[in-house]
C-alpha cells in the first residue's frame, strides 16, 4: 500500500477515532447477530442464541480496541484522548489549574527574560573577528591609577612591541558636526590610527577601510561610515562612497561602510575618520590621552604580551624618567573593556532568577503532590477498571504538558514585558543591553526544566498509584500512611521559600535604600532646577574668530536674560552626568614632596564666568575669578579649589588663599590659589567629592579658547521647571549659529536619575523578585494549611466534641503556621549571611548594619504567612463537628 | 477439540486471504468458509478475526465497502486486492514448500540419513 494510503488510515485512526469506532463496532455487533441468526436457525431461542453468539465472539472490548489499533494512528489517537481528559480535568479544578500555570509562567517568564539580557550583554560575542585575540593595554602610572599613553608613548609601544600584530591609537569620546541638508547633526567620532581596523578584522560592506598612510597629513580627509550612520544620515545610499560632506566645517570624503553590529564600546551611531594629532600634543609625553587597542599575534600567549608590553614600559621609563618612570601595562580582554564591572552584578541576578524558578518549580511540585492525594482514589478506580500502569503513568505526563503548554504560553507574555521594561534601563546602562531580545532556546530550557519538575512531582505519587492494590485506596476514608511523609515535604517546601522570599526581599530593600541614599547625597547643588546641554562647534567656522566673544558671551548673556533663568554659565565637564576622570597630579608649593605611591590628583575644569552662580556654589575664602583680573595674558593663572581640595591638600594652619601649584619652574609662573568655593559632587558613585580646581576659560590663550570652546556643556538654573526653557535656549543657539547643534538638554534630576540606572534596574528586578517569591510563598502556605484542613476535618470534629473550642482550633493551625514561618524566616537570615560575600556584588549590604531591615523584612513576612493561612484556619475552626463526622 | 489442528501464530491472515480469494464476503462470512474449506478443523476464535481484517486491510491487501448481508444486515464486505492476491500466491508457495521439506524430514528413514 502506498504511503498516502497508510497515512490516510493513520489519520482516520488518530483523529476519528470515534467514527471508526462505532463503524468498528456496528460491524462485530453484526457480526453477532449474524451468529445469533445461525443459533436460531438451529433451534435456541432468540435469547439464548444471542448469549451463545456473544460468548463465542469473545472479548469484545479487547478485539475491538486491538482492531482500532491495526489500523494504525494509535499514538496520536491515544495522545488527543489523554489531552482531552487533562483539558478535562484543568477544568475541573480551575483553582488549582490556574495557581500552577501561573506559577509557571512566572517561573519561567522571569528566568527566560534575565537570561535574554545575560545573553545579549555578556554572552553573545563581540562583533569582531576572533574577539578574544583583541587586548587593551591599559596603561597604570606609578601612583597606580590607570592613565591612558601619552600620544609619543603610544608611538613608542608600537614601534617597540614585538607581540602585537596591529596596535591603534584612537579616542572615541569627541564629537563631530556633520553638516547635512536638514541642519548640523552632531555624530559620535572615533578617530584613529590607520591600522585601526586590523585590529578587528571586520571587513566593511561598501568600500574600504584605511590605507596604512591614510592618518598623513593631506591623505587623512576620509572617513567610514558606521552602518547606522550610513542608513540615517546618508539615507543607506548604495553610491555613497566618494560622497563629500563637511565635519566641523572640513572637507571628507567617504571610502567605506561598515557592516551592522559592528561598533566599539557599544556606540552604534559613530563616524570612523583618521586621528590628526595636535601638533603639541605629538612630542608632549606628559599629556595623556590616547586609548589603545591590538590585536595579538598568532601564536602569541597574553602572559608573553603583557611581559613583552611591559618591558617596553620599562625600557621608557629609563629613557625618559621625568614622564615615563614606573609605568607598567595590564591587558585586558576586550570584553572586560566593554562591559567594565557589570558582569558582577548580572551574574548576581542570574542567581536571583534561578531563585525564582527554583521556587516556583518547588511550589509546583507542592501543587501536584497535594493534588495526586486527592486523586488516589480516581487513580485506583482505573486500575480497577484495567488501565495499564504505563497508561496512567502516560495521563500524567499528558496532563502535565497541558500545564506546560499554558505556562509557557504565560511565561512568554510575562518574559516579553519583563524584557520591554529592562530594555529601557539598559540602553542608557550597558553597552549592548539594547540587544536584549526573547530568546526562544531559554524559553524552551526553562521550560523543560520547570516542566521535568513538575513531571517528576506528578509522576512520583502515580507510579506509587498505579501500583496500588486498588483496594486499600477505595476504603472509605482511606489515607495511604505516605500522605504524611509527603505532608512533611510540602512543609519543607514552604519554608524554603519563605528562606528565599527574605533574601530577595532583604535586597531590594537595601538596594532601594541605597538609591535613595544616593538621591539624598549632599550633591552640592539644586538638581530641581538646573538644566545641562552639550554645544558642540565646527572648528572650521570659528578657525580665524574669537569663539568666547563672538559666540559664547553673547550666548550666556541672552539666555541669563530669559525670564525664568537665575544664571547660567559653561563647564568642560558635567558633574554627576558625566563623573570625573580629568585630572592631573599637582603638588603645591611649599609642601614637602608627598610620598611617591599616594595619589595625588585634583580635578580640573575650565569654567566661564557665571558658572558658580548657575550652580549656586558659594565662596567660602578669597575671591571668585574674574574675567576682569584673571586674564589670558597674565604670567600666572588662578584657580579656585573645592572644599575637598583644601582638606587633603593645605594643611591646618594654611590659609589656601594664596597657594601656589607647582606647576611651572619659576615661581611667579606658578598657578595661583585665589578662592576656595563649597564642594560639588562630580560623581554619584564613588567615594564622595573629589579635590577640584577650576580654571577660567578665558584664562586660556586665544587658540587654546577657540580649541576647548568648540564643545562645552551648558549649565543654566531656572526658578521654576528647567524644562521650560529649553525651546527658546535652542532658538537663541541657533539664531547666534545656525550651525550649531545642541545636545541632550537634560535637567540635573534627569541626570541623576541616568547614572543610577543600573542600581534602579536592579532594584526593581530584586523588588519583583522578591514580589513573586512571597506571592508563591503565601499561595504554597494556603495551599499547604488548606489541605491540612481537609486531611484533619475527622479529627477536628472529634476534639470539638471532647470540648475544643473554636479558638483552640484556629489557635492550633496557627501555632503550626507560626513555626513553619519562623523555621523559613530563621533560614532566611542563615542564608542571607552565608551568602553576603554573593550579595556584595550587588549591593554593597552588611549584615550587622542591615539588622533593621531584615527585622522588618522578618516581620513582613511572617504577617502576609499569618494572612494567608488565616483563610482556612478559620474555615477549620468553623466546621460543625457533626458535619465533619459524617463526611466521608 | 483434538481434532482441531493448532493453529500457529500469523496462520489467520493466510487463511483469510484465501477465504477471500474465493469472493467477497463480510466477517461473520469468513468465518464461516475457513470453517467449511478447512472441514471444521479450523475454528478461529470469532473476535480475533477483527484485528486480523484490519491489519490486512491497512497492509493494502483487503479492501472494503459497505453493503448488505443476506439477512439485510448492514455489513462490511471485505474483498482481495491485486496485491493481496499476489500476497495469497507467495505465502502459498512459501507454505507448500515448508509443509513438503517437513515431510522429507519426518519421512526420512534412519538408514538414509
Amino acid at each position: 500500500m502506498s504511503i498516502f494510503g497508510r497515512l490516510r488510515f493513520s489519520s482516520q485512526g488518530a483523529f476519528r477515532s470515534d467514527v471508526l469506532r462505532s463503524e468498528l463496532e456496528e460491524e462485530m455487533r453484526t457480526h453477532i447477530d449474524q451468529r445469533a441468526d445461525d443459533l436460531e436457525a438451529q433451534g435456541m431461542s432468540r435469547r439464548e442464541a444471542q448469549r451463545q453468539a456473544r460468548v463465542e465472539f469473545g472479548a469484545f472490548e479487547r478485539f475491538r480496541e486491538e482492531s482500532q489499533d491495526a489500523l494504525g494512528g494509535r499514538l496520536i489517537r491515544i495522545l488527543l484522548e489523554d489531552l482531552r481528559y487533562a483539558v478535562r480535568q484543568m477544568r475541573k479544578s480551575p483553582g488549582f489549574a490556574s495557581i500552577a500555570i501561573v506559577t509557571l509562567a512566572l517561573g519561567v517568564g522571569a528566568a527566560t527574560a534575565i537570561y535574554s539580557v545575560v545573553d545579549a550583554v555578556i554572552l553573545e560575542p563581540l562583533p569582531y573577528i576572533r574577539p578574544r585575540r583583541i587586548f587593551v593595554p591599559r596603561t597604570i602610572a606609578k601612583e597606580g591609577y590607570q592613565q591612558p599613553p601619552s600620544w609619543p608613548g603610544y608611538e613608542d609601544m608600537r614601534a617597540q612591541n614585538r607581540t602585537f600584530s596591529a596596535l591603534a591609537g584612537y579616542t572615541d569620546y569627541t564629537n563631530t558636526d556633520l553638516q547635512t541638508k536638514s541642519g548640523p547633526v552632531v555624530l559620535d567620532l572615533v578617530a584613529s590610527t590607520a591600522n585601526f581596523f586590523q585590529v578587528f578584522g571586520v571587513e566593511p560592506i561598501l568600500g574600504r577601510t584605511y590605507r596604512l598612510d591614510e592618518d598623513q597629513p593631506g591623505k587623512n580627509n576620509v572617513a567610514v561610515l558606521s552602518y547606522d550612520v550610513w542608513k540615517s544620515n546618508f539615507g543607506g545610499d548604495p553610491n555613497v562612497v566618494g560622497a563629500k560632506f563637511d565635519l566641523d566645517g572640513k572637507p571628507y570624503a567617504c571610502i567605506g561602510v561598515m557592516p551592522p553590529g559592528f561598533m566599539i564600546k557599544g556606540d552604534r551611531h559613530a563616524i570612523y575618520t583618521p586621528i590628526v594629532v595636535p601638533r603639541r600634543r605629538l612630542n608632549d609625553r606628559g599629556y595623556h590621552w590616547v586609548e589603545v587597542i591590538g590585536r595579538l599575534k598568532s601564536g602569541v600567549s597574553v602572559e608573553r604580551a603583557q611581559a613583552d608590553m611591559n618591558h617596553v614600559m620599562s625600557d621608557l621609563g629609563r629613557a625618559y624618567p621625568g614622564t615615563d618612570r614606573g609605568r607598567r601595562v595590564e591587558l585586558i580582554s576586550i570584553a572586560e573593556d566593554t562591559y567594565g564591572d557589570q558582569s558582577g552584578g548580572i551574574w548576581t541576578l542570574v542567581g536571583a532568577v534561578l531563585a525564582v524558578l527554583a521556587i516556583g518549580c518547588v511550589n509546583l511540585t507542592g501543587l501536584l503532590l497535594a493534588r495526586s492525594i486527592r486523586r488516589e482514589r480516581e487513580m485506583a478506580l482505573r486500575t480497577a477498571i484495567g488501565a495499564s500502569r504505563r497508561r496512567v503513568i502516560q495521563q500524567v505526563l499528558t496532563e502535565n504538558l497541558v500545564l506546560a503548554f499554558f505556562g509557557a504560553t504565560g511565561g512568554i507574555a510575562i518574559a516579553w514585558l519583563l524584557l520591554i521594561e529592562l530594555r529601557g534601563f539598559l540602553i542608557s546602562a550597558v553597552a549592548r543591553g539594547a540587544n536584549a531580545h526573547l530568546e526562544w532556546k531559554v524559553l524552551l530550557a526553562a521550560l523543560l526544566l520547570s516542566s521535568v519538575t513538575s513531571t517528576v512531582a506528578a509522576l512520583t505519587p502515580a507510579l506509587r498509584l498505579s501500583g496500588t492494590d486498588p483496594n486499600s485506596a477505595l476504603k472509605a476514608g482511606g489515607n495511604t500512611g505516605t500522605s504524611t511523609a509527603q505532608h512533611r515535604l510540602r512543609s519543607a517546601f514552604i519554608v524554603t521559600q519563605v528562606a528565599l522570599s527574605l533574601l530577595l526581599l532583604s535586597i531590594a530593600g537595601v538596594l532601594l535604600r541605597s538609591i535613595a541614599g544616593y538621591r539624598n547625597e549632599k550633591l552640592g547643588f539644586d538638581a530641581h532646577h538646573i538644566l545641562t546641554a552639550e554645544i558642540d562647534l565646527s572648528s572650521a567656522r570659528y578657525e580665524r574668530r574669537n569663539v568666547w566673544a563672538d559666540f559664547y558671551q553673547p550666548l550666556l548673556e541672552r539666555i541669563r536674560s530669559l525670564h525664568g533663568v537665575e544664571g547660567a554659565g559653561l563647564i568642560s565637564r558635567v558633574p554627576i552626568q558625566q563623573g570625573g576622570g580629568v585630572n592631573e597630579q599637582i603638588h603645591i608649593s611649599g609642601q614637602p614632596p608627598y610620598p611617591p605611591d599616594e595619589v595625588t590628583l585634583a580635578e580640573m575644569r575650565l569654567v566661564s564666568p557665571g558658572y558658580f552662580d548657575a550652580m549656586g556654589i558659594r565662596l567660602i575664602r578669597g575671591r571668585m575669578l574674574s574675567s576682569g583680573v584673571d586674564l589670558a595674558n597674565n604670567k600666572a593663572g588662578s584657580i579656585v579649589v573645592n572644599q575637598a581640595f583644601v582638606n587633603k591638600y593645605i594643611p591646618k594652619p594654611l590659609d589656601p588663599v594664596g597657594q601656589h601649584l607647582d606647576d611651572a619652574s619659576k615661581a611667579d609662573l606658578k598657578t595661583e590659589i585665589v578662592g576656595e568655593v563649597t564642594n560639588v559632587r562630580q560623581d554619584l558613585i564613588g567615594k564622595g567629592v573629589s579635590p577640584e580646581m577650576d580654571w577660567l576659560y578665558t584664562e586660556l590663550d586665544p587658540r587654546d579658547l577657540n580649541t576647548n570652546l568648540m564643545s562645552t556643556h551648558l549649565m543654566v538654573r531656572t526658578l521654576g521647571n528647567p524644562r521650560v526653557i529649553v525651546p527658546e535656549l535652542l532658538t537663541i543657539v541657533h539664531r547666534l549659529d545656525p550651525t550649531a547643534p545642541i545636545r541632550q538638554p537634560q535637567t540635573m534630576e534627569e541626570a541623576i536619575s541616568d547614572s543610577l540606572v543600573m542600581q534602579r534596574m536592579e532594584s526593581w528586578l530584586f523588588g519583583i523578585f522578591a514580589a513573586i517569591a512571597i506571592l508563591l510563598a503565601v499561595v504554597g502556605l494556603y495551599g499547604l494549611v488548606s489541605h491540612e484542613v481537609e486531611l484533619h476535618t475527622r479529627d477536628i470534629g472529634v476534639r470539638m466534641m471532647l470540648g475544643a473550642t473554636r479558638g483552640s482550633v484556629l489557635r492550633m493551625f496557627l501555632r503550626r503556621v507560626t513555626i513553619l514561618l519562623g523555621l523559613g524566616i530563621g533560614s532566611g537570615l542563615a542564608l542571607t549571611v552565608a551568602t553576603q560575600k554573593l550579595i556584595q556584588s550587588v549591593v554593597d549590604m552588611q549584615i550587622v548594619h542591615e539588622s533593621g531591615l531584615l527585622l522588618i523584612s522578618a516581620i513582613i513576612l511572617m504577617l502576609m504567612g499569618l494572612t494567608a493561612a488565616l483563610i482556612p484556619a478559620r474555615r477549620a475552626a468553623s466546621i460543625e463537628p457533626m458535619d465533619a463526622l459524617r463526611a466521608e | 477439540m483434538s481434532d482441531q489442528a493448532q493453529l500457529l501464530p500469523g496462520t489467520v491472515d493466510l487463511l483469510i486471504l484465501k477465504a477471500l480469494s474465493l469472493g467477497p464476503m463480510h466477517g461473520y462470512g469468513v468465518l464461516l468458509r475457513i470453517a467449511q474449506i478447512s472441514q471444521q478443523a479450523i475454528l478461529v476464535e470469532q473476535g480475533a478475526l477483527y484485528p486480523a481484517l484490519f491489519r490486512l486491510l491497512r497492509q493494502g491487501l483487503l479492501k472494503a465497502t459497505w453493503g448488505f448481508s443476506e439477512n439485510n444486515r448492514r455489513a462490511k464486505f471485505y474483498e482481495l486486492t491485486a496485491a493481496g492476491q499476489k500476497r495469497l500466491g507467495e505465502e502459498t508457495a512459501g507454505w507448500n514448500r515448508l509443509a513438503t521439506a517437513i515431510r522429507l524430514v519426518l519421512v526420512a528413514k534412519p538408514e538414509e540419513v
